[in-house]
């Protein structure tokens, strides 16, 4: 029986050798890319990777209140909230990052970690991330009659898990579930809220609607607090090595925990328009 | 029966000896713009070359170009080559005639096939050279040309790199005979 097996296997070859080879990836588990433009999706980061030793540079901006009318050049005027933020990966999975936001002169250091990715053969559904990370406000307080707080008073942490799925080349989706925390509440901070643990839900959409632009779309109701939930719609677009975010959005807030503690106007009237630049820089990379 | 067996193994090791392969053949495309010039390399060609059935096929994982920057890479298999639909550059097709090869020397031949990439389909002619090395393993070097256009492949616009309509592809491989 084995000779007999042997024998056919034997006839097999010579005649499977006058067919073509069998195409066949070299990475099974091909992973989903783009699933977002860029590390941030209006105020929110994203699951989208940084390769190993490039650096995200994103210029934010947020303005005041568009209800101020062409008086105010729809918010133009009125000081805007600005952040930098620069994000540098160490690997393919980690990178970390520092930023600094006008609003209460908050510095922030934050990671954002890569567990795994959506794969193209459907291995992985959807994409997970990590990111925390902890600030602090370095305003001025020395004009307030009482003392002013000190540096663990001033501190603020925050941390999330971003879920995300690319559905169809035009559609993809990421679920934000976001905490922030502040060790004190003071009125001169600039957030509206009065608890020191807030809990959120982010979601963030894109549709494409042509190769280099999208529709954006962010959502985030708070959890455990009676502050009005952040919203947010704009249109990214893509120019090469650059990514243009613009939008109107709900709140002045830029940074995590600002977004969830800050308070928020209401939509239409309470918009405020928004402006973010996101460059990656391949730095480290050989040109080929 | 065991003679039959034996005489079978012997059939097919001499079909075999004219069959060449490999896994790691490397593949350029350049990429020649006025103002920017840049490659795309991808060290996973797959070949075979037939000798004895004139046959010639070649396929790579466009997933494992790399251009050296990884964005452009991620906005190549995405919006231009559609990886993901699309995962394979092709050719499939035979020499104009069969070649002798001489160890140690160098013979020139043509090639005539379908080249398919993005899913399109196209005849093409490639010249190259067939050189048999002393360890017995073929070395194969050609040189064409693909009009992106003829793929249905769009150029980018408003984009940090420019790339060329004309993209010159080199194709440099080694192939072993296949032994059982």
């Amino acid at each position: 029986m084995n000779r007999i097996l042997l024998l056919i296997l034997f006839l097999m070859i010579p005649f499977s050798l006058f067919a073509q080879l069998e195409r066949k990836l070299v990475n099974e588990n091909q992973p989903v890319e783009l699933i977002f433009h860029a590390p941030r999706h209006i105020n929110l980061l994203t699951v989208e990777p940084l390769d190993k030793k490039s650096l995200h540079f994103a210029i934010m901006h947020t303005f005041g209140p568009l209800d101020g009318g062409i008086e105010n050049l729809f918010g133009l005027d009125n000081g805007a909230n600005i952040q930098f933020s620069f994000e540098f990966a160490l690997s393919d999975k980690l990178s970390i990052a520092a930023s600094r936001t006008s609003q209460d002169k908050l510095y922030n250091v934050f990671g954002r970690y890569h567990v795994f990715q959506q794969t193209q053969n459907g291995s992985k559904l959807f994409s997970l991330s990590l990111a925390g990370g902890a600030g602090v406000n370095s305003s001025n307080y020395k004009f307030l009659p009482e003392p002013a707080p000190t540096f663990s008073e001033r501190m603020s942490y925050f941390g999330q898990v971003m879920l995300a799925r690319k559905f169809s080349p035009k559609i993809s989706i990421q679920v934000t579930p976001m905490m922030a925390y502040f060790t004190d509440i003071r009125p001169v901070y600039q957030i509206e809220g009065t608890e020191n643990l807030y809990l959120a839900l982010g979601f963030s959409g894109k549709f494409k609607v042509t190769d280099r632009s999208s529709l954006s779309l962010q959502y985030i109701p708070n959890l455990n607090t009676d502050l009005r939930d952040n919203f947010g719609i704009g249109w990214d677009i893509e120019a090469g090595g650059h990514v243009f975010q613009m939008y109107f959005v709900t709140s002045q807030a830029l940074n995590e925990q600002y977004l969830l503690a800050g308070g928020n106007g209401t939509i239409g009237d309470g918009f405020r328009l928004g402006f973010n630049v996101n460059r990656i820089f391949a730095t480290g990379q050989k040109r080929k | 029966m065991k003679r039959l067996v034996l005489f079978f193994f012997f059939v097919s090791n001499v079909t075999i000896a004219q069959t060449f392969l490999t896994e790691s053949g490397n593949v350029n495309f350049l990429s020649k713009a006025p103002l920017s010039e840049f490659n795309g390399v991808s060290y996973k060609l797959y070949g075979l070359i037939d000798l004895s059935n004139n046959l010639l096929d070649f396929y790579v994982d466009l997933n494992t170009v790399e251009t050296g920057i990884g964005l452009r890479d991620k906005h190549m298999r995405d919006n231009y080559l559609e990886t993901e639909k699309y995962p394979f550059a092709e050719f499939t097709g035979q020499m104009s005639s069969i070649p002798t090869l001489n160890p140690g020397s160098e013979t020139s031949v043509r090639a005539i096939g379908k080249f398919k990439i993005h899913g399109v389909e196209k005849e093409i002619e490639v010249k190259g050279t067939l050189t048999k090395n002393l360890k017995g393993e073929l070395e194969l070097d050609a040189v064409f040309e693909v009009l992106l256009s003829d793929f249905n492949i769009p150029l980018p616009k408003l984009v940090f790199y420019e790339l060329a309509e004309n993209q010159s592809v080199t194709i440099k491989a080694t192939l072993k005979s296949k032994k059982l």
